[in-house]
């Protein structure tokens, strides 16, 4: 057993009477009240007595330790006396502290031990540096660091003591207690409460046995024995002479390399051997860091030994009771704030812990215990995951290490394959238990009315949500979940035999034990998941009405201060409106929710927080633009309840701009009276995947908001990656989880390591109690739909670029492969990404369109000039028919064929209903003449002339055998009566008056630079829908606002009435642009344009029943929730989704990766 | 594959208005295959004659013409003892604009007039050349022997 008391510099010459009862208060600094007790420590045993290794906890029972670094019992009556060290709490490296101290500094002894005269003033230095620890001072001696140490602390900072039960102390005086170093946070809450005395823990406890073997370092006869009792400590490589004292890591040498020497003495004390690194490699870690220790038994060796021999060892592990009292201590410190910074890097904390991690996942594998109880996931699979993700950080310590040509010589251990193989195996059981887990929602449970004053009708799931939200708020723990372990823990039983089948003292009440193999923490208590959080995620798919649900909570769970301001008269004094008082700090605001909404969603949100309440018993304010100007802090705070806004609606901007100003003013909240100088009783982040990345300054903006319930409201919780859900888990400060290493560690690194399912059920259970989801396809026991939506289909359009398109993106896509191999070859792929990224960009975007990719002047000119040659050929791009006929009417030359030119001309006029001579289809779909006047469909003509061409073909009309040319084919456009474009230009509308009773038809030439394959297959739908039902309203997204530009003037073309909405548009605008469309009745239909990024979220665009995605996106969950802009609740009809692709191109490549997403 | 509204529309036109002297039914269970009689055009050395023929129309249909051959022999210049029609507008100046109904009246044309300078089978051009009546006379006899209805 290790005993570790240890002694700041100060503690020079304190004497402790011994058997004091000495007293661990609960704070850090502690440093000048421990007492030492004044008998030193008798450092050398002869009689070891294995019987009573397992030490009882008889207060009576003095320990004796031995070098060995285990317990003996003594008849001496000496007591080690326990210290707590002083709190050096800003020192938390790691180090190995295994020495232990004598109580006084005992001079005599060290030269006796050091064996040579030295100096007094060597002497007294190192009992400055090592207090009264003879043990550590004999050490710095032989290591030399005393010459260079300074007098700074040798002590590493330990853990606060939690233990109360100081009463325990004296009869347990015997005891270990210092924590184990691994309690480096300074972040002194315990999680978990001490339930257990610790009296009752015993000071060690038998955990296992384990066989290892060893070899010598000396050769001789007689030095071991079989059956001899053996000391396993720590050694420092550097002290070879001598091995009787434990060895410890100076300062100085902790920087960098990894000692994992673990020795072994016989029972004279000296050194006889080493551990085999494998299994030295974790045991040294549990001996430095005070969690077990180890007595050891020679199960095997020869009589004379060489060095070099191996030795066999078998090892009684004991697990020590402070392992057990810093666990519940132990928190990750909060690393959030510097991940930006330094994320890369692993903190010596962070190391610690991955060591503690995997040693104590070994010994479990190497002394066969498991766990009688896991939560869920197999521990297996969480053993195996937690390797290695500790393996995957050493491989990136170890390269870190390879410029300072030192490595680690630990660790190297992999899972052995079969298990690996065994995992892949589980692998479809756990997705499926995943995905029911995911999509199970308990349909029984109860529902709550809302408030009177709420004047909406609810839903009965939507009264469930409500229920479930009001639970979460007041915290009532739903009774019909049972308390569940934490996620993360295992529990053990302990033994109750040891290896030798011989009966272990048993300890009542404990009868098993907890440990967090994540983060190596062990503990006597149960481990209770707990939820601190008083909010939650409301991820209910879209167009189930979230607003309407968190507007049901606003109404019906008020503050106190709103309850009583309900009971008490209006009219009272007190409800006076008060005058301002500027208070610099922040203010309780009890009655205001804070709703924070994407800019384009302030006026929806607002309208529908109008509608859902009783006139007068909501008021909303719109934090936003120009009504700013008010003092929130005035309106809001404790004393103007009676008059304050109970909703705040503003932007995800403003809070940034707020949050700025404030970080600007030296983080001086109060005074600004923006958003950061009230504490609100209620915050909703709306569409909350706008701060899914959590270094996002809006991110971090949103974090510093004060209140006491919080919020999430997003259909898609999960982006991109799960690092998403974490930005909103830390939003709502969901211990521990809010906690960015401790998230990294269960979710992200084994994610990473393609432990997919292990990752995703660490997610789930993080998930189950913050989050309530729902989805449109869920349905009811009795099968209904939990909102009867009309059915929508997507389908995936392929759309074959034309040729010139071809060509630009062939060109692009070279280009672009040239650069990444180019990369590839100067070994900067990963520097030069953004490049990259631009170059994918590119390729997407000729794929909508090449002139995207093009300087647009160039793109200008180019089809300037190419407006001149066809003028001077007489063939205008888009000649207007009735000039065309006149001209041909007036035309004295070549008769017959003018004359047959216009009656084409007439008869397509006349809207003869022709069928189309190659594909028969009546009328044509999209009508086309060629150059010779003869029609077909544009399609079936293009067709035609593709097909001559590629069989070598000059091309010639289908009728005539004239040879025609792809470019001189021409469209008819038909300009239908009502159209709103015609008065809107000057030139078409004279054109009206002159000849008001034929409809307008001109030819535009198809294939033409301005359209794109795209645009022609949008056009070819958008004509057809408004031949086919002419009211339809469509909507069509695209992320390239550019690539909108150019879908206006083709759409004005084809004389369909269509409407914008992007990012660059003010929310008046916005707004104006949203009921306009709305509101639109007249024949013919309407088209919204709408950029993927300011239209795909939030929006309510019921009224339209089509949806066309001009270009894809990474991720189909934002396709998919630009759809449920039209395909939400409030949708009467079926929704048809056109998705354009283009064929052979990055764009289905893209699809493949929403494929993959999806599994997420 | 579903069948294309033109050949659907095709077919039911055959159907509806049959041209006189021609018939084209479709398969049951093959629509693109039709099986086709043509009577033989009268002052001609096939009257009285029907012929039969198969016609397939192949997945590119109307870009490509549809594949016809006689399956009743026949002593024409044009057409050789496998039945192959050689026939303009069935190759190089096909067009889409083209139907089973015009390709018919085409090949029941070329019954009508032969054009031995531009032969399929060589041996049949040669006799039409050298001595048109007797080759006019074989032709008789082999629409009296294999284009007799039953």
């Amino acid at each position: 057993m290790t005993c570790t008391a240890r002694f700041g510099q100060n503690a020079k010459s304190r004497v402790a009477p011994s058997n004091v009862l000495i007293t661990y208060p609960d704070t850090m600094s502690f440093a000048g009240i421990e007492e030492r007790p004044s008998k030193k420590r008798r450092f050398f045993v002869e009689d070891e007595n294995p019987g009573d290794a397992t030490l009882s906890a008889a207060p009576t029972l003095p320990d004796e330790i031995n070098v060995q670094s285990y317990v003996e019992p003594s008849d001496s009556g000496l007591n080690s006396r326990q210290s707590h060290d002083p709190g050096q709490k800003g020192i938390s490296d790691e180090r190995d502290d295994s020495n232990f101290q004598s109580d006084v500094f005992d001079v005599d002894l060290f030269t006796s031990i050091v064996g040579e005269n030295v100096s007094d003033t060597i002497v007294t230095k190192l009992q400055q540096m090592c207090g009264n620890d003879v043990q550590r001072a004999i050490n710095v001696f032989f290591d030399g660091s005393w010459k260079t140490a300074s007098l700074t602390p040798q002590q590493p900072v330990s853990a606060p003591n939690s233990i109360s039960a100081t009463s325990n102390r004296s009869e347990a005086d015997i005891q270990n207690t210092r924590p184990t170093s691994q309690g480096r946070s300074p972040s002194a809450n315990s999680s978990r409460p001490q339930k257990l005395s610790t009296a009752v823990i015993p000071e060690k406890r038998y955990l296992g046995a384990l066989g290892v073997t060893g070899w010598a370092t000396r050769s001789g006869s007689g030095l071991i024995r079989h059956e001899e009792k053996v000391g396993i400590e720590r050694a420092k490589p550097r002290i070879e002479a001598n091995g009787t004292l434990k060895g410890f890591r100076s300062k100085l040498a902790t920087s960098k390399r990894q000692d994992i020497v673990v020795r072994f003495t016989n029972s004279q004390g000296s050194e006889v051997g080493r551990l085999e690194n494998e299994s030295a490699a974790w045991i040294s870690t549990l001996l430095d860091q005070h969690t077990c220790t180890f007595e050891g038994t020679v199960v095997f060796a020869p009589d004379r030994i060489r060095t070099n021999d191996t030795i066999y060892l078998q090892l009684r592990c004991y697990a020590l009771k402070n392992a057990f009292e810093a666990g519940g201590l132990i928190k990750p410190l909060d690393k959030n704030r510097q991940t930006g910074l330094y994320e890369a890097r692993e903190t010596e904390d962070e190391r610690n812990l991955r060591l503690r991690q995997v040693a104590l996942v070994k010994l479990f594998d190497e002394i066969n215990l498991h766990p009688t109880r896991v939560n869920e996931t197999t521990e297996r699979h969480k053993r195996q995951g937690l390797l290695q993700s500790a393996e995957t950080d050493e491989h990136k310590e170890q390269q870190n290490q390879q410029g300072s040509g030192q490595s680690p010589n630990h660790g190297e251990s992999s899972p052995p394959s079969e298990e690996a193989e065994e995992g892949a195996q589980l692998e479809q059981d756990q997705l499926d238990t995943l995905y029911k887990k995911a999509q199970s929602f308990d349909f029984n449970t109860p529902e709550r009315e809302p408030a009177e004053t709420f004047a909406m009708d609810l839903r009965k799931y939507q009264r469930q949500a409500l229920h479930w939200m009001v639970g979460k708020e007041k915290e009532e723990k739903s009774d019909y979940k049972e308390m569940s372990m934490h996620p993360l823990w295992e529990e053990y039983l302990w033994p109750v035999k040891d290896v030798d089948s011989k009966e272990l003292p048993e300890f009542p009440s404990q009868s098993s034990f907890y440990v967090n193999p994540y983060s190596g923490e062990l503990s006597l208590d149960f481990p209770v998941q707990e939820q601190n959080c008083l909010g939650g995620i409301l991820a209910d798919e879209m167009g189930l009405g979230k607003t309407i649900e968190m507007l049901s909570l606003i109404h019906t769970h008020k503050s106190e201060a709103m309850e009583t301001l309900a009971e008490s008269s209006v009219a009272s004094v007190n409800n006076l409106p008060r005058l301002p008082k500027t208070s610099s700090s922040v203010e309780w605001a009890p009655c205001t929710t804070l709703v924070i909404a994407p800019m384009s969603l302030l006026a929806q949100w607002q309208s529908e927080a109008e509608k859902a309440s009783k006139t007068g018993t909501l008021k909303t304010l719109v934090y936003y633009g120009s009504d700013k100007s008010a003092n929130l802090q005035n309106l809001c705070c404790e004393a103007n309840v009676a008059s304050a806004p109970n909703v705040v609606i503003t932007s995800y901007g403003v809070v940034l701009s707020e949050y700025n100003q404030v970080a600007a003013n030296g983080g001086q909240r109060g005074s600004s009276g923006g958003l950061f100088s009230l504490n609100y009783f209620r915050i909703i982040l709306d569409e909350a995947h706008h701060v899914k990345n959590r270094q996002a300054k809006t991110a971090k903006a949103c974090y510093e908001l004060s209140a006491r319930h919080r919020w999430v409201l997003t259909g898609t919780p999960i982006v991109n990656r799960l690092e998403d859900l974490f930005s909103l888990v830390h939003f709502l400060r969901v211990e521990p989880w809010s906690n960015f290493s401790f998230w990294k560690t269960f979710i992200t690194v084994p994610f990473e390591s393609n432990d997919f399912i292990r990752a995703l059920d660490v997610v789930q259970t993080v998930l189950e109690p913050l989050v309530l989801r729902r989805t449109k396809d869920m349905k009811t026991p009795e099968g209904e739909a939990l909102v009867p939506l009309p059915p929508r289909t997507i389908d995936i359009e392929s759309v074959e670029l034309s040729k010139q398109e071809r060509e630009v993106y062939d060109y692009v896509f070279a280009r672009a492969k040239r650069t990444f191999a180019a990369n590839v070859e100067a070994g900067t792929v990963m520097k030069s990404y953004t490049t990259i990224f631009a170059q994918i960009l590119r390729l997407r975007q000729s794929c909508c369109h090449p002139s995207l990719t093009r300087n647009k002047s160039i793109v200008a000119e180019e089809e300037d000039a190419a407006a001149a040659a066809d003028v001077a050929n007489g063939l205008a791009d888009d000649m207007d028919l009735q000039s065309l006929i006149a001209r041909f009417e007036s035309s004295t030359v070549d008769e017959d064929a003018n004359k047959f030119g216009a009656h084409v001309l007439k008869q397509i006029q006349d809207e003869a209903t022709l069928e189309c001579p190659i594909c028969s289809e009546e009328p044509m779909q999209e009508q086309a003449v060629t150059g010779c006047w003869h029609s077909a469909c544009k399609s079936c003509l293009l067709d035609y002339i593709e097909h001559q061409a590629s069989k070598g073909e000059l091309p010639r009309c289908f009728n005539c055998r004239e040879p025609i040319n792809a470019r001189d084919v021409f469209e008819v456009v038909r300009h239908n009566d009502d159209d709103g474009y015609a008065s809107s230009t000057s030139s078409n509308a004279q054109d009206d008056q002159s000849s008001t009773p034929p409809p307008r038809i001109s030819l535009r030439r198809t294939g033409t630079g301005s359209s794109s394959a795209k645009i022609t297959s949008l056009l070819t739908h958008l004509t057809q829908l408004r031949r086919s039902a002419p009211f339809t309203k469509s909507v069509v997204f695209s992320q390239f606002t550019s690539f909108l530009d150019l879908l206006e003037p083709a759409l004005r073309r084809s004389r369909i009435r269509y409407l914008r909405f992007d990012g660059g548009m003010a929310q008046k605008q916005r707004a104006a642009v949203l009921s306009e469309f709305a509101a639109e009745r007249r024949k013919g239909g309407c088209v919204l344009l709408l950029s993927l990024r300011a239209g795909g979220v939030g929006l309510n665009l019921t009224c339209a029943t089509r949806v066309f995605m001009m270009d894809p996106w990474w991720s189909w969950a934002v396709e998919a929730q630009a759809i449920d802009r039209v395909h939400r609740m409030g949708q009467e009809e079926e929704v048809r989704v056109v998705r354009f692709v283009v064929r052979e191109s990055i764009e289905e490549k893209m699809l493949r990766i929403q494929e993959r997403k999806k599994f997420m | 594959m579903a069948l294309p509204k033109r050949i659907v529309k095709e077919t039911e036109r055959l159907m509806a208005e049959p041209v006189p002297g021609i018939s084209a039914v479709p398969h049951e269970d093959n629509l693109r295959y039709f099986d086709v009689t043509v009577e033989g055009p009268s002052q001609s050395p096939y009257e009285g004659g029907i012929f039969k023929l198969e016609l397939f129309l192949p997945d590119d249909y109307p870009m490509t013409p549809p594949k016809i051959r006689f399956l009743t022999k026949i002593y024409h210049p044009n057409i050789d003892k496998l039945g192959r029609i050689c026939l303009d507008v069935l190759k190089s100046n096909w067009s889409p604009a083209l139907q089973i109904r015009t390709i018919l009246l085409s090949i029941q044309a070329l019954l009508g007039a032969p054009n031995p300078d531009d032969p399929l089978a060589n041996d049949v051009a040669q006799h039409w050349k050298e001595n048109q009546n007797a080759a006019i006379q074989t032709a008789r006899e082999w629409t009296q022997q294999y284009a007799k209805p039953q």
